[in-house]
């Protein structure tokens, strides 16, 4: 953790902590008991949360008080889960926001009709990729 | 069924529920951090008498209060949605819904956002989520940054990062736009600044802030603010400068600062580049209100207490019955103000007749005596709601 | 053209709500609906002063008492497993 503010002029220093794992993205990191999963993730040095669901834009804390949701992250299966509010739990499994595929690339006009047409517009696409 | 449900964990919340706890009231708190105390945790400061005030040591003195009281304060629990119904309130949230008889909404403020090109980077936040990284978890937010947004809030913090042993370049304006007007005005930005004068040994602030209600004097010190900016604890707070880019393609990488003229205006040609590896934003703080306007409380926009606020009387009631409210939701003012609102609101609540009274007047005599006032105008600004509770009364 | 974010969940920028307001003579509400500014995550948590600013400048309606965007419950989002839950 090498971002831990460990002395600190008039809070004074931080002892006892306790140790805790948990996962992001399949690596494991430690963190404090009492740690919000930003917390930890900061203080290990990683910044990034998410990408935009529909730009891709790499995304990070904003307002650290659960108003902005801008931090939110997938835990343990379930989406949406603000990374400031959330304490660091043991094992916990916390993924990143990933970009989503946009339906509708195109403008209406170009917009198949028929499902034949759909496979003829997106051949050699892959899962994932824009579509239409 | 409770007698009443307070929603927010801060100073004013926790206040409040001493106070019905001391008339036997069945209270329960509730806060969506996973900690109580609220904004409160994260301030750190010197008072101008020298001694600290530290947000923790302050919430802890609440919390052992509300413990000998055995008071039911649920942490993690947020409410998404309060219904009126015949008795009370059905607060909504994530662990269940709860039946109350009186609400009291302690929800406090949200940060106002200055948007600027490039703000959406990690790297960049706003300055209270830096404040609650270095104090409440104690985690650096990066090796150096810069300040964008001077007020009253944004030095303290600013302060408190560098008492945390983390680097700042300076304190500068956001580059003007539809938004940021306020914000980006050298000369709106100096009426601040001479109002926190006092608490930082700086002669040029001092020698402003003595002149601080004459308009020509205030166009001057900002038409000859120092080139380097005015140090404060050692840190250059610049007026005449503006961010006007947040550079980076994954993370803050550098800002791009450019001189501005007396009103505002970017000098071309005057950009520079200052490596960074974090931003924070400035923009003050506005009343989160939310959850009273979906309960269909009334409202007045007051500019002097930052935002839309619930129409309440001096008393914390609202023209809802057993509607109360306390804290920033009201108005945005310090946390000594928001705890002597908070046990005032209790009061209230509990009907506690004999120590109203008193309430009110302690709740005046901090606001009198505060060392940070956020706004110059914030007596008026509290009268004018009152008045328009007793319209609101009159009318109904 | 002002291609700054307002709209940090739907990444709506400053061009975008000016030049919807401009074009239809919006109100708050109908910005909103158009261009998706304070729809996202975070219900216009992070955004509804700024969308208000951006509007008072474009079309001089200046925020009233009544909040502008409405507040609309849910203000927070909710897992379909949380709804349903019992009185206590």
């Amino acid at each position: 953790m090498i971002n831990r503010i460990v002395d600190h002029p008039v809070l004074g220093k931080l002892t006892n902590q306790k140790l805790v794992n948990f996962t992001f993205d399949g690596v494991t990191y430690k963190g404090f008991e009492g740690d919000t999963i930003a917390s930890a993730l900061l203080a290990n040095g990683i910044r990034q949360l998410r990408v935009h669901e529909e730009t891709g834009a790499p995304r990070a804390i904003y307002c650290n008080i659960g108003h902005c949701f801008e931090c939110r992250v997938t835990v343990n299966h379930a989406q949406g889960v603000r990374a400031c509010m959330t304490p660091i739990e043991k094992n916990m499994i916390v993924e990143s926001g990933k970009l989503q595929a946009t339906p509708f690339e195109s403008a209406p006009e170009e917009w198949p009709r028929t499902y034949a047409e759909f496979e003829q517009k997106n051949k050699g696409k892959k899962v994932g990729e824009l579509h239409v | 069924m409770y007698d009443v449900v307070i929603i927010g964990a801060g100073p004013a919340g926790l206040s409040a529920a001493i106070a019905c706890r001391e008339s036997n009231l069945h209270v329960m708190v509730i806060d969506e951090f996973s900690k109580p105390g609220g904004r409160l945790l994260g301030q750190l400061h010197q008072e101008p008498n020298g001694e600290w005030w530290n947000g923790i040591k302050e919430t802890q003195i609440l919390l052992d209060t509300a413990e000998k009281l055995n008071t039911e304060i649920k942490c993690g629990v947020s409410a998404h949605h309060i219904e009126k119904v015949e008795h009370g309130y059905a607060i909504h949230t994530n662990i269940g819904v709860f039946d109350t008889t009186n609400l009291l909404i302690a929800t406090g403020a949200a940060e106002t956002a200055v948007p600027i090109p490039g703000w959406t980077l990690p790297g960049v936040m706003s300055i209270g989520a830096a404040q609650v990284m270095t104090n409440v978890h104690r985690v650096r937010v990066g090796k150096k940054g810069i300040v964008v947004g001077v007020n009253v809030l944004s030095a303290a913090i600013a302060r408190e990062l560098q008492i945390a042993g983390i680097e700042l370049h300076s304190m500068a304006l956001p580059i003007a736009n539809t938004v940021t007007k306020k914000h980006a005005d050298p000369k709106h930005v100096m009426d601040g600044l001479v109002r926190i004068a006092h608490l930082a040994p700086s002669a040029f602030l001092r020698f402003g802030s003595k002149f601080a209600k004459s308009e020509w004097v205030r166009d001057i010190a900002v038409k000859f603010y120092p080139k380097g900016g005015v140090k404060m604890w050692g840190m250059p707070i610049h007026i005449r400068k503006a961010i006007v880019q947040i550079n980076g393609t994954e993370k803050v990488e550098s800002v791009t600062m450019c001189d501005i003229t007396a009103d505002g205006e970017v000098i071309a040609g005057s950009e520079k580049t200052i490596d960074v590896d974090f931003v924070c934003i400035a923009g003050g703080l506005y009343p989160l209100a939310e959850l009273a306007s979906v309960i269909g409380c009334p409202f007045q926009y007051v500019e002097e207490l930052g935002g839309h606020i619930p129409v309440h009387n001096e008393q914390m009631e609202t023209p809802l019955k057993g509607l109360y409210v306390a804290g920033n939701i009201t108005g945005i003012e310090s946390a000594k103000v928001a705890r002597a609102q908070g046990t005032l609101a209790g009061y209230s609540i509990a009907k506690n007749h004999a120590k109203i009274q008193q309430a009110m007047r302690d709740v005046k005599a901090v606001r009198e005596s505060a060392s940070i006032q956020f706004h110059p105008a914030i007596v008026e600004g509290r009268e004018r709601i009152q008045r328009s509770f007793l319209e609101y009364e009159n009318a109904q | 053209m002002d291609q700054t974010i307002i709209c940090r969940c739907e990444e709506v920028s400053l061009h975008d709500i000016q030049h919807t307001a401009a074009t239809y003579n919006c109100s708050a509400r109908e910005v909103k609906l158009r261009t998706r500014a304070g729809m996202g995550y975070c219900g216009g948590r992070t955004c509804r002063p700024a969308v208000d600013a951006v509007l008072e400048a474009a079309t001089g309606e200046k925020a009233g008492h009544d909040i502008p965007m409405k507040v609309q419950p849910p203000v927070r989002p909710v897992s379909l497993s949380v709804l349903g839950g019992e009185v206590k």
